[in-house]
């Protein structure tokens, strides 16, 4: 079967097409259930290399529906007056282009963040052990490794990004030589996780950190708060306690009072009645140290959390691979 | 790790505080508690224990906080002195992977029946009773966090080696798995027999009811040699969990007394050997010299000194000595983190954020044409898609693998963005999505000789190739457009030095559960009508629930008829068949 030669066809076909109606059944010889394109997918079974047919059967599918699609708006009736009907003018509401959710989210951050004088920040999502593990403070083999179970791309020295906390060891060196710092970084962070309804191999994460003299836990805290009240509205409920984390000291961890049970326990916070937000804390002095900052002089805080599942429940969204290559979509006039 | 209430009293017997307050102090000082239930009369709390703290992956360690938090004086066991014989045991160690091991050897002892306070301690704690040497061994690791073992010296003699693997192929576990072991596996064997791994026990010393004679032992090895061992044998057991984190040699005489005390209490018997205790290097507490000027440094909060004091006097440090049971302090904001932990981090104040500075700005260039890109291509009526960086092997001779993705199919790191919009496009056409129009900027990834690099790119997508064109033109970009896709390397283009990002109310996004059904219908009208008016109107009789767009596709004038034809195609969502043509018929009284 020559697919190119089906394709020329095509073209000749559409060529005298005239009106909707003959378009349509164009589409229906080609596209229809019992069309072209269904019959020749129906003999990728029978064919010697069924993969590479396959492919090519796709590209063509793909082709004759673009080929079909841009006539309907070249030839369109809606333009071109019928005797002894006369066409006027096709609407529609006007269609609204949409950023994703978590653009949006980080949108919204990155503007609180710009305000206080945060630069953004990106770094690259294929690292080294040094950078994701030694930098943060976690020694080779030390059981914290096991809190993420990491991608690697060759292990143990090239690896995919575990934590935004990664994109913090490129800014400390970065950055060392123009103190005080401060800066806010959206990441895609990458685990060894099976995909399903709840669990990802890739997702968001969002960082803020600052570097300056006698910067203190007061100013975490207070800023942290001031993050969640701008996502989640000023009555956010948001308690500070104890957590531990290899790259800070103390570490902090918020945790956000359940906003379906209001704290009383309830299934989406596994009865706890707080959500863990993520993690906080003042920069490690031996982070500092392997930057080449002196902790001495300087000493900062790093916060983060994740995006997806506040913006899963943002939106209603009940499984996470919706986010990424999902069923994702928006209503094209608002 | 489980918590019985009261059990927890054993060591903290003033302890008063009602359930749901101690699980919210846990949780605050660092112990988080997931939750807390009542079984029969007891009440279990279930915590995460974090890995710095392998002391708190039992009751002594956990006590041990409270006792400071709650100001309550901490009561251990009342464990009477061992009375040894003074025949050694023949024990040797071979490897330098052993901190400290402390054994003894016990005889005619009864092992039928364990108390029923210890079956329904460990039932509690989700372990199944097997006889009593067993089960204190089990107790005693739940209450110290310090695995202990017993061996049937009928079965292994006397003579025990904690050594690396001597050339054993394999391996019975208690449970009657078989291992398969290499050279770097810890092992208590005889000069014959593989007896146990570091952190479980074997088939060939088990103890059973009819064992009589044992040798108890308490041992902490190396623990990155634990980890490297359970995680090349693929066996996480309670003993490894604790093992593979730094433990208290120096704890191990208590735990073992309270051990030997208990086991010739149940079962009875006599000691009949001395206590070998192995600890070539003793652990001795760090000095770290601390302020506590430290504390308002870096919390900003003036925590009294009497609190600080009493403090650091509850948790054994004295003039900077931190005691050896707890190694995860290692500097002097470790010690202040302590006692702000027991002050409360819920006291910083919430109110008083950073507020405006002008420190250098650091943004990279490419973030700022990002943002411009993707709020042109909003206007521009495109919706942005997120899709997966993993794919299937590409084309690309250059394209990175990922070495252990749990993901079989999906190997490889992309080359194109073009590759995952085409699947991204596959899913809209099942979905029936109507004139589907999107992009993704995001990275690409190459592998040149040994050198790994990445850029960002840019993947349109527009049902119309022309359009599509068109609106590359208006960006003023240039691409190869193949099947209604192009794709652009941002990295190659020129930057602008500043771009704030356009934010307006978030606009919700949907997560498309069912194919969308498209059905047309025709209006007859005697005058002519503003279409959008039509629209409208239409919009709000069908309701926003179930309306993903409605398009007047025409509009004739019938100059025989008089009349004017509009035909609309309306999608629906969110509903089945049934509903949607219910609807539309009803919404243009096609009854």
């Amino acid at each position: 079967m020559d697919l190119k030669k089906l394709l020329q066809k095509l073209k000749d076909k559409l060529n005298l097409v005239a009106n909707q109606t003959e378009l349509k059944s164009v589409r229906i010889e080609y596209l229809g259930r019992q069309g072209i394109v269904n019959s020749l997918f129906s003999q990728i079974k029978n064919h010697p290399d069924p993969k590479s047919f396959g492919q090519e059967l796709n590209a063509f599918k793909q082709a004759v529906e673009s080929l079909i699609e841009s006539h309907k708006i070249k030839d369109s009736p809606i333009n071109t007056p019928t005797s002894p009907k006369t066409s006027l003018l096709a609407a529609t509401l006007a269609k609204v282009g949409h950023l994703h959710p978590l653009t949006q989210t980080e949108r919204q951050l990155n503007q609180l963040f710009q305000k206080l004088g945060f630069s953004l920040y990106e770094a690259p999502d294929i690292v080294t052990d040094d950078y994701n593990f030694d930098r943060l403070n976690v020694p080779a083999d030390h059981p914290a490794r096991d809190m993420q179970d990491t991608l690697y791309i060759q292990e143990p020295k090239y690896l995919l990004r575990t934590q935004t906390s990664t994109i913090e060891s490129y800014l400390l060196e970065t950055a060392k030589k123009s103190l005080p710092l401060r800066a806010a970084f959206a990441g895609t962070v990458y685990r060894n996780e099976k995909v399903n309804r709840s669990n990802h191999f890739a997702f968001r994460q969002y960082q803020a950190v600052v570097v300056d003299k006698n910067v203190t836990l007061k100013d975490l805290i207070g800023t942290m708060d001031l993050m969640f009240k701008t996502l989640y509205g000023s009555k956010v409920i948001v308690r500070y306690r104890a957590k531990y984390y290899p790259e800070v000291e103390p570490g902090i961890g918020p945790d956000m009072q359940c906003f379906s049970c209001h704290g009383q326990g309830c299934p989406l916070c596994k009865f706890a009645g707080w959500i863990e937000m993520g993690g906080s804390g003042m920069i490690h002095p031996n982070v500092l140290k392997k930057a080449g900052i002196d902790p001495k002089k300087w000493n900062g805080f790093a916060f983060g959390m994740g995006l997806d599942r506040w913006t899963m429940a943002q939106n209603n969204i009940q499984d996470i691979r919706t986010l990424m290559g999902g069923n994702l979509s928006y209503l094209p006039y608002k | 790790m489980k918590l019985i209430y009261s059990h927890l009293k054993h060591f903290l017997p003033d302890l008063s505080v009602p359930p749901h307050q101690l699980r919210d102090d846990l949780t605050l000082i660092g112990h988080f508690c997931n939750f807390y239930e009542k079984i029969g009369k007891e009440i279990i709390f279930d915590l995460d224990i974090k890995v710095n703290r392998g002391d708190c992956l039992g009751y002594y360690g956990l006590a041990k906080d409270l006792s400071v938090l709650y100001d309550l004086k901490l009561k251990n066991a009342d464990i009477l002195p061992l009375q040894t014989t003074s025949t050694p045991l023949p024990i040797q160690v071979t490897t330098d992977t052993v901190t400290r091991i402390q054994a003894l050897k016990i005889t005619s002892l009864k092992n039928t029946s364990s108390p029923t306070w210890l079956k329904n301690f460990l039932k509690l704690h989700g372990l199944h009773s097997i006889n009593p040497v067993v089960d204190l061994t089990n107790y005693i690791m739940l209450l110290y966090s310090i695995p202990t073992h017993a061996f049937d010296t009928h079965k292994s003699g006397d003579h025990l080696i904690w050594q690396l693997n001597p050339g054993y192929q394999e391996f019975v576990t208690l449970d009657k798995s078989k291992l398969t072991l290499d050279k770097s596996i810890l092992m208590i064997n005889n000069p014959t027999q593989a007896l146990s791994l570091s952190f479980w026990g074997g088939q060939n010393a088990a103890i059973d009811s009819q064992s009589q004679e044992v040798i108890l032992e308490m041992a902490i090895y190396n623990p990155t040699t634990v980890r490297q061992n359970h995680r090349l044998l693929r066996s996480q057991t309670e003993a490894a969990t604790r093992l593979e984190k730094q433990l208290d040699p120096n704890l191990i005489p208590l735990a073992f007394s309270h051990l030997v005390n208990l086991v010739l209490d149940i079962c009875g018997g006599q000691i009949s050997s001395q206590l070998f205790d192995y600890y070539p290097h003793v652990k001795k507490p760090l000095k770290i010299d601390f302020s506590p000027d430290l504390v308002f440094k870096i919390s900003a909060l003036k925590v009294p000194n009497t609190f600080i004091k009493k403090t650091l006097k509850k948790l054994d440090i004295h003039q900077g000595l931190i005691p050896t049971l707890r190694p995860d302090i290692t500097n002097p904001e470790g010690i202040a983190n302590e006692i702000l932990r027991f002050w409360g981090y819920q006291n910083i104040p919430v109110n008083q954020p950073l507020s405006y500075k002008k420190v250098t700005d650091i943004t990279p260039k490419i973030l700022y044409t990002i943002d411009t890109l993707k709020d042109q291509l909003k206007q521009l009526g495109y919706d942005e898609v997120l899709t997966w960086p993993l794919v299937s092997k590409p084309s690309d001779q250059n394209a990175v693998q990922t070495q252990n993705s749990i993901n079989s199919e999906y190997t490889y790191l992309r080359t194109s963005l073009i590759d995952t919009l085409k699947l991204q496009l596959d899913n809209y056409r099942r979905l029936k999505l109507p004139q589907p129009q999107f992009f993704e900027i995001g990275k690409i990834y190459f592998k040149t000789g040994s050198k790994y690099s990445e850029k960002y790119a840019l993947g349109l997508y527009h049902h119309n190739p022309q359009i599509l064109k068109n609106d590359l033109r208006t960006l003023g970009l240039k691409s190869q457009i193949e099947n209604s896709f192009a794709q652009i390397i941002l990295d190659n283009l020129k930057h602008p030095d500043f771009y704030q990002a356009k934010f307006s109310p978030q606009t919700p996004a949907i997560e498309l559960n069912s194919q969308i059904i498209t059905l047309d219908a025709n209006l007859l009208l005697d005058t002519k009508v503003n279409p959008q008016t039509l629209l409208e109107k239409y919009k709000k009789i069908i309701g926003p629930q179930i309306l993903w767009n409605i398009t007047i596709t025409d509009i004739y004038h019938d100059q025989k008829l008089g009349k004017y034809r509009y035909t609309f195609q309306v999608n629906y969502y969110n509903c089945n068949d049934k509903i949607a043509k219910k609807t539309h018929l009803s919404a243009f009284n096609l009854l």
